[in-house]
């Protein structure tokens, strides 16, 4: 219990006085992370120094072809929502303008047609998937904070995992001090405290698209922060890399993240894996399950959720499972799979990159 | 006769009244069950729908017997009012309800006339008619977050358990 600790960040760059560890504090860096956040959000803004007029098309149940003037460059399809009702508001998780997922606190540029996304939508795929990667950026963000400052917290990425695979889960690496140490239960419980902190505080997750150079301007302390950032640079359209900013908190993410924290209500921290030595350290894996608050489940349900939550879930036999689901070969797959994966962990694992 | 205070008052009594008379009763009644074998589907007052399912069921059990059935085709003969109906019943209506013991119809209440007198109406059809249904059935999206977690969840226990059989 000793090595986790309830809250209260030091906004401070205090550096410790061991000579091995010659870095800020964890408070320190978030801050400084946030300040080049908040810098670059206001160069943004200032790109637009009139008030320009741009035409939003909403489409939606009830709401087709209703027209909206809204300011470019300002004007998010939050700000639209709140110009329908508090019931748009407070339901919508995600946006989808021209097709295109859209977070739900990012400006928009141009005129376009915008319509808003719930968890209770005919086809409700993409925000799933962008609930289930806000969760577990979530996760991330519960880590980092939740130790105390000597001991280095790496947040390595977040597998991109399908719904059905039963929990989210967020890989790190802890400082080499605690590679002994297995969570507790008293541990988790503090972890699901931390999240549902969070979570009743509110924190929209604002995102911003900057070129790679800020990215690793702003993750300067991480090596394996910009390792992938340039990853994800090399893999984007335009070059460009997608941050997002939770509280004090900026990451990175493979798509875009719903709305804010308070969409979450049932929260749970499930467990905490270890996945064997890799190139940063001995690799661990953070598991946990959510559901929204429209979706709650009774807590019997919860129940058995949660304790298939607790198995290590992994990319590989998911992604397949998830891909060949469309061609109807789940059946074989799954027969010849999984006593294979069992053998081939750790080389499959290498294969995509992380380690 | 005795005018006596039972007589104005109706407890228990189940017998409706409708029409002039019992034998005008009948003929309104034959008249709706024509209609509701022609059209499959019709629209009311609550009463009289009520009242002509007791006859709508029987009929069909008294068709089931075969149009060779001197009984059936009399019965038939009385109640349907247009008579290219009876090929109709025995062809049509008889082998829809072969496999079903009873139930062949459904009522469902709709909003009040709205005419002065306010009637409370219905909805009468014989089950297996070709138009749209009265209640969809309301089935429960599969692609919430909470179903395709359930859907996970249900797969590793078929798979769990196909292990354990093997």
């Amino acid at each position: 219990i000793d090595t986790i600790r309830g809250g209260g960040k030091l906004n401070k760059k205090r550096f410790a006085s061991s000579p091995a560890v010659v870095r800020p504090s964890s408070g320190g860096v978030h801050g400084q992370r946030s300040a080049v956040f908040s810098r670059e959000q206001a160069r943004q803004r200032a790109l637009y120094p009139r008030t320009e007029k741009i035409e939003v098309v909403l489409h939606g149940p009830g709401l087709h072809g209703t027209l909206l003037i809204m300011n470019k460059g300002v004007s998010t399809p939050h700000s639209c929502a709140r110009h329908l009702t508090e019931w748009h508001v407070k339901s919508s998780a995600l946006a989808l303008v021209d097709g295109e997922p859209w977070p739900l606190h990012k400006p928009l540029i141009q005129s376009c047609s915008l319509s808003l996304l719930s968890f209770k939508d005919k086809d409700p795929s993409l925000v799933n998937q962008a609930y289930w990667r806000s969760c577990a950026a979530l996760l991330g963000q519960v880590l980092e904070d939740a130790f105390k400052d000597e001991y280095s917290v790496e947040l390595l990425g977040i597998p991109e995992l399908p719904v059905t695979s039963g929990a989210f889960c967020c890989d790190f690496v802890l400082d080499p001090q605690l590679d002994s140490w297995n969570p507790s239960e008293e541990s988790m419980c503090s972890l699901i405290r931390g999240a549902q902190q969070l979570i009743h505080q509110d924190l929209p997750w604002e995102s911003l698209e900057v070129t790679p150079s800020v990215a690793l301007e702003v993750f300067s302390h991480s090596r394996c922060k910009q390792e992938e950032v340039e990853e994800k640079a090399a893999k984007s359209n335009n070059g460009t890399v997608v941050l997002y900013r939770c509280g004090d908190h900026v990451l990175l993410s493979g798509g875009p993240l719903v709305a804010r924290t308070g969409l979450c209500s049932q929260y749970e921290v499930t467990a905490i894996h270890r996945l064997g030595e890799g190139a940063w350290g001995l690799h661990r894996r953070a598991q946990g399950l959510s559901l929204p608050f429209q979706l709650e489940a009774h807590h019997t349900v919860w129940r058995k959720l949660r304790s298939r939550a607790t198995k290590l879930v992994s990319e590989d036999f998911y992604w397949l499972h998830f891909k060949f689901l469309k061609g109807q070969c789940v059946e074989s797959c799954i027969q010849i799979l999984t006593p294979l994966f069992s053998c081939l962990s750790s080389p499959t694992k290498k294969r995509l990159g992380y380690y | 006769m005795r005018l006596t205070l039972q007589m104005l008052i109706s407890h228990g009594r189940v017998a409706r009244k409708m029409g002039l008379g019992p034998e005008s009763r009948l003929n309104m009644l034959r008249n709706i069950l024509t209609g509701l074998v022609k059209h499959e589907r019709i629209e009311t007052t609550l009463g009289r729908a009520d009242e002509v399912r007791f006859y709508a069921e029987k009929l069909i059990d008294y068709a089931k017997k075969g149009d060779t059935d001197t009984k059936a085709m009399k019965m038939a003969n009385f109640w349907l009012t247009e008579k290219d109906l009876i090929p109709k019943l025995f062809k049509v209506l008889a082998p829809r309800f072969e496999a079903q013991p009873k139930g062949y119809t459904r009522m469902a209440r709709i909003p009040n006339r709205e005419n002065l007198d306010k009637a409370a109406m219905a909805v009468l059809e014989y089950k297996g008619n070709p138009f749209p249904p009265l209640q969809p059935a309301k089935r429960e999206n599969e692609l919430t977050l909470i179903n395709q977690l359930l859907k996970g969840y249900r797969e590793e226990q078929a798979q769990q358990a196909k292990t354990q059989k093997d």
